[in-house]
């Protein structure tokens, strides 16, 4: 357990050089939201935009190593090629969870000055879930891509692989307009509506175990 | 007791190049130099070893344990510098031994600062800012600093000036004088091998072509100087390798004393520099 935590302190030293960055962005955000009409509402949506802006921006760490050559030297140490991947995936997932609890944190502390109308725990939960969601679908894709083409290459790629993947479901679902399972569709609406709370955390962990997998995979073949 | 390191017919092929089954032993308490060309084959074997990357062919084994069933055990006991790659250059000295310290089970914090005092390095300086010598002085810290027994080192004096390249050899002097330890040092730098190494390994285009302790080879080889009609008189097995100039010949032997013997009108036979070996393989015949 050492392994990955020296693993993720780097990760994190190395991204305390772009603490004024963050700090911007959290403010640019907080500022945005309280000079719109319905800052009510925009200021609900902090959490999902926190969940959200603290998983893309762990994923720089990528971009340090890259910068540094940093994979060949951290090889050649006590460290295994599957340490080296779960660190990344532990970090990821630990920042984009602490964007959405922070981002919950701020909504709070807001609501209770009175700037906002305090949200129910379900409205919260589901944004900060929804904001889990949406940024474990593109690290998901993005991570594996990094691991086989690297930083840099790995951001066309993952523009590549997106929109191969919406293709394919635009393709699947216009072919399949008149099946009849489909009939049953706003069955499924109505599951989703009823146990989200269930259903998004699982789909997650679901999403994130398959791409970790790919991951090992990919870093497993590479050669440094 | 077992090498240090032996990698036993090494083979790997890439589009272009190839490592055409090499040898290597790195004995305890010795310092190994690998020399040769660019691209002839020694960091590709120096990444070999370190199951950076795949072999085609051939077993590599580090104090008896096999390369890649016990890689993590061998790499918490060896130190390794690469002349381009480390942690992070967007890390601080403090920053590096707090990331060290969790990685290594033997890190040495007390002994990684008293060299940082020593070599006067920036403890709260980004190592990006560092210059190359302070970059490399700080590389070989974080890897002689873990109490291990085997340096293995790739060019870790090119680009350096003379003041800072005296200072890093001299650590891999200090590192050596407990006599179980060892070092594979790759360079192009050949006087630098000529002061620290004890074996010379030489490798071009993917072979090992010299495997001798340096004393051997510095002080039994020697090179002929000679003209077009000497050479004409001199029978093929006496030399190595001949490399023609456009007033001279050049030729490597393998025992000047030999050759001095044998050929007695030839007075011109020096003893040869790592360099010059060198480059009558590259360029002879």
């Amino acid at each position: 357990m050492n392994i990955i935590k020296g693993l993720i302190i780097k990760d994190l030293l190395q991204l305390k050089n772009d603490k004024k960055t963050l700090l911007i962005f959290i403010v640019i955000f907080i500022f945005s939201s309280l000079s719109q009409n319905n800052s009510g509402n925009s200021l609900t949506m902090l959490s999902f935009i926190f969940t959200f802006g603290f998983g893309m921006f762990s994923i720089s760490s990528f971009n340090y190593d890259e910068a540094s050559k940093a994979d060949r030297y951290i090889l050649t140490l006590p460290v295994t090629r599957k340490d080296v991947v779960l660190a990344k995936y532990l970090f990821v997932v630990g920042s984009s969870l602490l964007g959405s609890v922070l981002g919950i944190f701020l909504v709070v502390v807001l609501a209770s000055m009175s700037l906002l109308e305090m949200p129910s725990i379900g409205e919260l939960l589901s944004l900060a879930l929804g904001g889990l969601f949406g940024v474990s679908l593109i690290l998901a894709i993005q991570i594996p891509c990094i691991f086989k083409w690297g930083a840099e290459k790995g951001r066309v790629q993952l523009f590549i692989v997106s929109a191969i993947m919406i293709l394919l479901c635009g393709i699947m679902l216009t072919a399949s307009k008149d099946m009849i399972f489909l009939n049953s569709f706003s069955n499924i609406v109505d599951i989703l509506n009823n146990f989200w709370f269930l259903i998004l955390p699982l789909c997650i962990a679901g999403i994130y175990l398959i791409s970790y997998k790919v991951s090992i995979k990919i870093y497993a073949q590479k050669e440094f | 007791m077992e090498n240090a390191i032996e990698v036993r017919n090494l083979k790997k092929k890439y589009d272009g190049f190839a490592l055409k089954g090499i040898n290597i032993t790195v004995p305890r308490g010795m310092i190994v130099g690998l020399i040769g060309e660019n691209g002839a084959g020694k960091t590709t074997t120096i990444k070999s070893i370190l199951n950076l990357i795949k072999v085609d062919e051939g077993t590599i084994s580090i104090f008896g344990y096999d390369h890649i069933e016990d890689e993590k055990r061998i790499k918490d006991e060896i130190g390794v510098v690469l002349d381009d790659s480390f942690l992070s250059d967007y890390l601080t000295v403090a920053h590096v031994d707090k990331v060290l310290s969790s990685l290594y089970e033997n890190w040495d914090s007390k002994l990684f600062f008293k060299y940082i005092e020593s070599f006067k390095l920036p403890k709260d300086k980004m190592i990006k800012d560092f210059s190359s010598g302070m970059k490399m002085k700080l590389k070989v810290l974080a890897a002689i600093c873990h109490h291990h027994k085997l340096l293995i080192l790739d060019e870790p004096t090119s680009g350096l000036d003379p003041v800072a390249r005296n200072e890093i050899l001299d650590m891999f002097q200090e590192f050596i004088e407990d006599e179980e330890n060892s070092i594979l040092v790759s360079s192009h730098i050949t006087t630098d091998l000529e002061h620290i190494a004890d074996y010379i390994i030489y490798i071009s285009d993917g072979e090992v072509v010299i495997s001798k302790t340096k004393d051997e080879l510095l002080d039994k080889y020697g090179i002929v100087r000679c003209t077009k009609d000497e050479y004409s008189s001199i029978s093929k097995d006496d030399y190595v390798k001949c490399k023609k100039n456009r007033y001279d010949y050049e030729l490597l032997v393998e025992d000047r004393q030999v050759f001095k013997n044998k050929y007695r009108n030839l007075d011109v036979i020096d003893k040869p520099t790592l360099e010059e070996i060198m480059l009558i393989f590259v360029k002879g015949e």
